[in-house]
């Protein structure tokens, strides 16, 4: 019987990966389930944090509180008919979707939820993040164009134009931190952080990511590609059924995932008192950052698109690169130690 | 199985393709399918569809491409100096500082050509 | 025995390039390109040089193939599309083809079979902190230069396109 000892080698080794560490990580925590319930939980958070800023009461029925309407959301979605309009490219639209959320949950790897807990602690793990960021345009504009219709081709445009411009002051706003940490390990970012939080010498640079952030995110008070009331959903409105449920959690999930990094690079990632462990301390911060971002939401109106642009190439930059100079300042007169790992 | 950072990245990619994959596969298989005139006009809140969607729209802010493309490259060098820039000499940061200056010039040049709307 | 990572990265590659070299719309050809630059990437990252395998993700398929696709979908509908092609276009580049197949599988067996070491030699995988130092200080005429040569490109390229939509503009009003 040559079969069975084959088998069974196969069973021990299928058994060793899945409770490895390392798979653990990547499937569960901080991996991909981390970043699909993250998501979920952010849809029903904006709508019940945008309903009481509206004074509503948003989803109340689905479980307590409405805490299971993403997932009634998920299984409507499901079953769906997938309409798409006859010239488009229905094939170029779901592989794009589904690009779209690969791309969304690709930074998490190298975000770290606590001290070690990381799934690749990569030494070039800022810019990786960044490069992975850099990849919505061209999904955004593929899908915008392969809709083959206005609204959606308009907004594919308009986010493909704010993106690009936001995405250079988000590059160097972040080149502060780098200055002063000599390091692009994420990690050994957060562990810079100890004594103070960087959002205090570089509060230039928070503002300036922060902002850049809600552009790349395309929320409100950047939200033109999808101005709800002009372009019906922008460059997501041919996508139906599933591959609008793919989207839209790429969306949330992209928000997420820059919460966290927000976290990690500006508030301490997982730094707090020993109470709580840290990771609980690094998902307390990342749900306020994305509450506020929630609040912003309801609380501004839209920015014009001729405004929104040349204010990303002008006055943005222009407040990235003075931060880079007060960093500069900062090292020359000597407080470079303060945040030496 | 050498398990270092970018094997790791690529099954985590995997592991949301496989997850994300079947609700496509699955929305696709569920999904009515009726091929009729009405369903397949795209959505343009009730109108009926007039012309060709994809035409020139922004032409005008073409410019900031290019310009993207060039600062894409100048933020790698920037990266490139501020990851050593606590350890550097002070006459190197000035080196820096000239290509900084090169690039600000030009590109202040191209900012305002891209403002004047009767280029476009 | 190769490594499986290089070969499947210069599959990706190759493939892709063929692909879209021979896709029937230009968008497909654009995103082919795409993708064999991110397999470019991943072969720089298997060389250790991870800094610019970054770099390269961001800056050409983030930047460059974007503006390829944005200027495909904005040129006029009569000059993008495939024009057919005859049958000897097409046998010659069947043969094309196979031409470049033949040579691959000769390349391999050249160097499968010569009597050398498989070793592979020690690379040098420079820390990131050399990358800014030599920067600095080595290279740091080439990098003004660089400078230089990014800020005529930029300029040039827009005052090309000034000029053109002047003639354009003038010689309509005419």
């Amino acid at each position: 019987m040559q079969g069975l000892p084959a088998i069974q080698d196969i069973v021990n080794l299928a058994a060793k990966i899945i409770t490895s560490r390392t798979f653990l990580e990547i499937v569960v925590f901080p991996g991909f389930l981390n970043v699909f319930v993250g998501a979920a939980l952010l849809t029903w958070l904006e709508r019940k944090v945008i309903a009481r800023v509206q004074l509503r009461i948003g989803p109340l029925y689905a479980g307590m509180w409405g805490i299971l309407q993403p997932i009634a959301d998920g299984i409507k979605l499901l079953f769906k008919e997938m309409i798409f309009p006859e010239l488009a490219d229905a094939k170029l639209l779901m592989v794009c979707a589904l690009g779209l959320m690969m791309i969304a949950a690709a930074p998490v790897v190298a975000i770290p939820f606590g001290d070690g807990l990381v799934i690749a602690n990569m030494d070039v793990g800022l810019i990786y993040v960044f490069a992975a960021i850099s990849l919505f345009p061209t999904l955004i504009l593929l899908i915008g164009w392969g809709s083959n219709s206005k609204y959606s081709f308009i907004g594919g445009l308009r986010s493909l134009f704010q993106q690009v411009a936001y995405e250079i002051p988000m590059w160097l706003s972040v080149l502060g931190i780098v200055m002063l940490t000599g390091t692009l390990n994420l990690t050994d970012i957060v562990r810079a952080q100890e004594k103070l939080w960087f959002v205090v010498p570089q509060i230039l640079g928070f503002v300036v990511f922060f902002a850049a952030v809600l552009a790349e995110l395309e929320r409100i008070p950047f939200d033109l590609p999808e101005a709800e009331s002009e372009l019906v959903m922008g460059w997501m409105t041919e996508l139906t059924g599933a591959a609008f449920m793919v989207g839209f959690l790429a969306m949330y999930t992209k928000l997420y995932v820059m919460s966290a990094l927000i976290t990690a690079l500006f508030l301490g990632g997982w730094s707090g008192p020993s109470i709580l462990p840290q990771p609980v301390w690094f998902l307390l911060k990342t749900f306020l950052v994305a509450t506020v971002i929630v609040i912003i939401r309801g609380a501004f109106p839209r920015v014009r698109v001729d405004i929104l642009l040349r204010t990303g190439w002008t006055r943005l930059l222009i407040l990235a690169f003075a931060n880079v100079f007060v960093t500069a300042m900062l090292i020359w007169l000597g407080f470079g130690w303060f945040w030496r790992v | 199985m050498a398990l270092d950072s970018w094997s790791l990245v690529a099954i985590f990619e995997i592991v949301v393709v496989i997850t994300t994959f079947p609700l496509l596969v699955f929305g696709w298989v569920m999904s009515a399918k009726g091929r009729n005139p009405i369903r397949d006009a795209p959505f343009e809140s009730g109108q009926t569809r007039l012309g060709e969607a994809r035409l020139r729209y922004m032409m005008q802010y073409y410019p900031y491409l290019i310009m993207f493309v060039a600062l894409d490259v100048v933020a790698m060098f920037l990266f490139t100096w501020g990851l050593v820039f606590a350890s550097l000499p002070v006459a190197q940061d000035y080196l820096f500082l000239v290509f900084l200056i090169v690039l600000v010039v030009p590109l202040g040049y191209a900012l305002y050509l891209s403002g004047r709307r009767e280029s476009w | 025995m190769p490594d499986i990572a290089f070969l499947a990265l210069s599959g990706l590659v190759i493939a892709s390039a063929v692909f879209a070299l021979e896709a029937r719309e230009l968008i497909y050809g654009a995103v082919g390109l795409g993708l064999s630059l991110i397999g470019i990437a991943g072969l720089f990252i298997l060389l250790g040089a991870e800094y610019l395998a970054m770099f390269q993700i961001a800056v050409y398929v983030g930047a460059v193939v974007v503006l390829i696709l944005f200027t495909i979908m904005l040129v006029e509908r009569e000059r993008g599309r495939i024009v057919e092609e005859e049958e000897p276009v097409r046998l010659g580049r069947a043969g094309i083809y196979v031409a470049g197949l033949v040579a691959l599988a000769v390349a391999a067996a050249v160097i499968l079979l010569a009597p050398v070491s498989p070793e592979a030699p020690e690379f040098y995988r420079a820390p990131l902190q050399e990358l800014g130092r030599s920067m600095a200080s080595s290279y740091s005429v080439a990098l003004v230069i660089l400078g230089l040569l990014i800020g005529a490109t930029v300029v040039g390229g827009l005052t090309l396109v000034k000029i053109e939509q002047k003639e354009k503009t003038s010689g309509t009003a005419q």
